[in-house]
């Protein structure tokens, strides 16, 4: 019967390969020819075939579908990162701050700035640039370095760098990519990565700056994809990773799958989650877990509290954008052998909100030093940004702070035109060229002429403060251009809203995430103001997006004075019954009050709010030691019960390495956000990894006994009880 | 625009796992016609077949990223969703219905085939009437092999059986198929 089975087939196989049936037949039994013969007539039989409307409403609808799902893997919802721990705690978003901020570049890979197209490297040899943004360069070797451009090809040999405000993506044949942030170099020095027939090899140099490597999986054992450092080599097959190169160290963050990180012939292997740093001629300290978040600085100094929670910092920290108390910053770390929690870096987010006003107001009085505004006296000074061409009668937006005396303080005075012609905007981007009609500044093409002044000895590659104002042929026209302080990379602008996903307003597309504040009920044809960040690779991100079609508005946070008559930060205010006023607010209270200016000169308040926040949010990474009785007991002691966690994702098991979110509020408290299971030990940790200098040490904590802290006293504990003192409410460092 | 033309179905699926719409739309264009008569040769029914073709191709988008080629032939991977595809919608709407013999459905003039089909007095409407009375694997074997165009490597590797265990269905499928249509022959 196999026989049979083996003829029959091997007589089909024939008709497959295009034989004449008559040959094919050639010297069969009937009974044999007979079943090659139907199977002819059962393929070349007419079937139905669907309609051509249904098939044309099918492919319609895959492809729809399939580049909505290209549209969110490429441009992840703001906040996102490919961290798992900081895509839990949503945080992110508005990490890049200054054009140095290092810290933010794991968020530049999560909010899709590296995002790629549709092409693909031609070949193994080769891989392809996708996403440039700003200045990128590629040198071959013993040449010059010279501008690199999308879908331009690298090969093994050829140096890549991007200058401040810029990144570049690296994507080879196999589909691994590199995402090369701002001020980075990298060389190419072996490039095989082919997907088939043998093992891929990926050979990359890091000279400097940062990278997060997707590396694509691969059958093959032999494959190798290892970049190599000034301080060592990380290898790595199908997994997820950053490199850092600063100067005195480097440093690897594993995402995803495991890393061997190697230098001085030690190797360690990196989990996901965990990170290690290789010091000059040093070998690869013990992996540790990353911690990272955000929060208000609390106080500054060897140990810095922020969002409530101390962490220990020296010499080594990065920290960016010089953050003061009452600044929000984000924050990148580890937990040490003893669980204190140290970190790596800092970053300003933004500065206090506390000062902080805007309005609209028509010009009354124009001064030296004080202009009335709607009936408010508003000083300026050398430092007061003011448009060109104001006066009496001129509807203006006025930004600026409240000094302790209650006065106003301009930082910045603009026309507010209702019509989308004359707008003002001023940005602070990266020049990528300098044409006599016009520059690229940032991605955005702006035009010069006579009129606009500019600053000597400007060049590309600089980063540059831009005025001007939107014409109505939709032209932004500088006023002037001037070099920009390093930590200056605002921008801010007013238009008509052309789309609002994505975003477009007076021909600018620029991105959002969950912390911009967006007025609600904005509408396509609106008159808006932008104001935003441009992130560390010249992406524009928008922190607030606020209508400005009512000319005679105002909003800003002050401290309340008193209730009856309501008076903030020295401004009288009215109110009425359609004002909406939070409950429980008392004299001393910082609030937020929104409002118009009556033709009569009186402030109409619409609503008013408290402006406290929380002070932020913190994510731990911890091994779960028990899990039983809807309790979770925590390798640092800690006992968390299930239920009042806000969401718990994936499988929690003993030896489970999870990311603990919890966030402080505005009263104190502490809310357990999310618990996310990032990792599966194979066995609970038998002991803490050791780290030098950390066995047998005292450390001085601030002791709050039952939390109280008028009680609190300073003790100096050995480190191994530092844990359990954290944990209930302690404090690092002595109390103040 | 991708030129799917040349490229072989590894490079093309692969673009489509990165998210490559066009490299989606060409899967969509090679594979949806003989997917279809798969499902019609099962349900017998035109609109629940192309409303189940859509279904598959949606699966399909959304398996992609989790496919390794360099396990299961792309086209075997997809028939396995059609199969499952199936097996829902029997769940849910009960079992098989057997095709109603004949069909009224409509059928484009072939009129190069006519003479092969003659001497065996075979339409398509009897031909599927037929399949519907086979052993339930030996219609699959014969429907994917025979209508669908799959190789004889792809049915294994859809059916998730060896390649001798689908000769032999194979074989055992034409021949009852072809006692079937000679029964319907002497009945009519």
């Amino acid at each position: 019967m196999n026989q049979m089975n083996d003829g029959l087939q091997e007589r089909l196989s024939r008709l497959e390969a295009g034989e004449p049936l008559e040959v094919v037949l050639h010297g069969l039994p009937e009974a044999e020819a007979n079943l090659v013969k139907l199977a002819e007539s059962l393929r070349k039989m007419p079937y139905p075939v669907p309609t051509d409307s249904a098939m044309a409403a099918q492919r319609k609808q895959l492809l729809h579908t399939a580049q909505e799902r290209k549209i969110m893997t490429t441009q992840p919802k703001a906040g996102l990162t490919s961290r798992p721990w900081v895509w839990a705690a949503g945080l992110i978003g508005s990490l890049f701050v200054c054009a140095l901020a290092v810290a933010g570049f794991t968020g530049a890979m999560g909010l899709g700035l590296f995002r790629g197209g549709s092409l693909e490297a031609p070949n193994a040899n080769s891989g392809i640039l996708l996403g440039a943004q700003g200045l990128v360069e590629i040198k071959a070797p013993e040449g010059e370095w010279t501008l690199a451009h999308n879908g331009q090809t690298i090969v093994a040999g050829q140096h890549l760098r991007t200058s401040v405000l810029s990144g570049v993506t690296l994507a080879f044949y196999d589909g691994s990519q590199m995402h090369l942030g701002p001020q980075t170099e990298i060389s190419v020095d072996t490039l095989d990565a082919r997907r088939t027939f043998g093992p891929r090899t990926i050979l990359l140099t890091q000279w400097l700056g940062q990278t997060q490597n997707d590396v694509s999986h691969s059958n093959n054992s032999a494959s190798r994809y290892e970049v190599t450092t000034p301080s060592g080599t990380g290898a790595a097959k199908g997994t997820s990773f950053a490199v850092w190169v600063f100067t005195t160290f480097v440093r690897f963050d594993v995402d995803d799958g495991t890393v061997a990180v190697t230098n001085l012939d030690v190797t360690v292997i990196v989990l996901e989650g965990q990170s290690t740093i290789i010091k000059i001629g040093q070998p690869p300290s013990d992996p540790v877990f990353s911690l990272s978040g955000e929060g208000e600085v609390q106080a500054i100094g060897t140990t810095w509290k922020i969002g409530g929670r101390s962490f220990l910092t020296n010499a080594d920290t990065l920290i960016s954008g010089d953050p003061q108390v009452g600044d929000w910053v984000s924050f990148e770390g580890r937990v040490l052998s003893n669980g204190t929690y140290f970190l790596d870096q800092i970053t300003l987010v933004r500065h206090s909100i506390d000062n902080k006003f805007s309005f609209v107001g028509t010009v009354e009085a124009i001064g030296g030093d004080s202009w009335t505004i709607s009936g408010r006296a508003v000083r300026v000074d050398e430092l007061t940004g003011i448009q060109t061409g104001i006066e009496v009668g001129d509807s203006v937006i006025v930004e600026g702070g409240l000094a302790n005396d209650g006065t106003f303080w301009a930082s910045n005075i603009s026309l507010a035109g209702e019509d989308a012609s004359g707008l003002a905007f001023s940005f602070t981007g990266l020049v990528e060229s300098m044409g006599d009609a016009a520059w690229s500044v940032s991605g955005i093409s702006v035009t010069v002429g006579a009129e606009t002044q500019i600053a000597d000895g400007i060049e590309i590659g600089d980063i540059v403060n831009v005025t001007g104002q939107i014409a109505e042929s939709g032209e932004w026209q500088a006023q002037s251009i001037t070099p920009a302080e390093e930590s200056s990379s605002e921008f801010q602008f007013s238009g008509k809203v052309e789309d609002t996903n994505p975003w477009k307003v007076a021909g600018i597309s620029f991105e959002t995430t969950e912390q911009t504040a967006i007025e609600e009920g904005i509408q396509v044809g609106d008159l808006v103001k932008v104001e935003g960040l441009i992130l560390a690779d010249g992406t524009w991100q928008a922190t607030e997006i606020t209508r400005i079609d009512e000319p005679l508005r105002f909003e800003f946070v002050g401290d309340v004075e008193s209730l009856d008559p309501w008076v903030v930060a020295g401004v009288d205010l009215t109110v009425d019954d359609k004002t909406q006023i939070e409950e429980g607010i008392a004299v001393g209270d910082t609030v937020k009050v929104e409002g118009r200016i009556l033709e009569d000169g009186t402030w109409l308040a619409e609503e008013i709010t408290l402006a406290e926040e929380g002070l932020g949010c913190t994510n731990v990474p911890v091994v779960v030691e028990s899990v039983e009785d809807g309790q979770i007991t925590l390798a640092d002691g800690q006992v968390i019960s299930l239920d009042q966690v806000g969401e718990v994702e994936g499988d929690l098991k003993v030896a489970s390495v999870i990311i603990i979110q919890t966030c402080v509020q505005a009263d104190g408290s502490i809310v357990i956000v999310s618990i996310i299971v990032i990792y599966q030990l194979d066995e609970l940790p038998t002991a803490l990894p050791t780290s030098e200098g950390a066995t047998g040490q005292k450390v001085t904590i601030c002791h709050l006994p039952s939390g109280d802290e008028d009680k609190a006293h300073t003790l100096v504990v050995d480190e191994s009880a530092v844990p359990a003192h954290l944990a209930h409410g302690d404090t690092l460092g002595a109390c103040p | 625009m991708l030129d799917p033309s040349g490229m072989n179905w590894p490079d093309l699926v692969t673009l489509a796992q990165r998210g490559n719409v066009d490299a989606i739309g060409a899967l969509y264009d090679q594979h949806h016609a003989a997917l279809f008569r798969y499902l019609f040769s099962r349900l017998g029914e035109r609109q629940t077949a192309e409303d189940l073709t859509g279904d598959v191709f949606m699966r399909m988008l959304t398996a992609l990223p989790h496919y390794q080629p360099s396990q299961t032939p792309f086209r075997a991977w997809l028939y396995r969703i059609a199969r499952n595809r199936l097996i829902d919608h029997y769940r849910k709407e009960g079992p098989h219905t057997p095709v109603p013999l004949p069909q009224a459905e409509e059928q484009q003039d072939h009129t190069e085939d006519l003479g092969l089909l003659a001497d065996q007095k075979m339409t398509t409407e009897r031909a599927l009437a037929a399949l519907s009375q086979l052993e339930a694997t030996q219609r699959e074997v014969v429907a994917l092999r025979f209508l669908s165009g799959l190789s004889l490597q792809e049915v294994a590797e859809t059916l998730e059986k060896s390649e001798n265990a689908i000769k032999a269905l194979q074989h055992r499928g034409l021949a009852a198929l072809r006692q079937a249509l000679a029964q319907d022959q002497v009945l009519s």
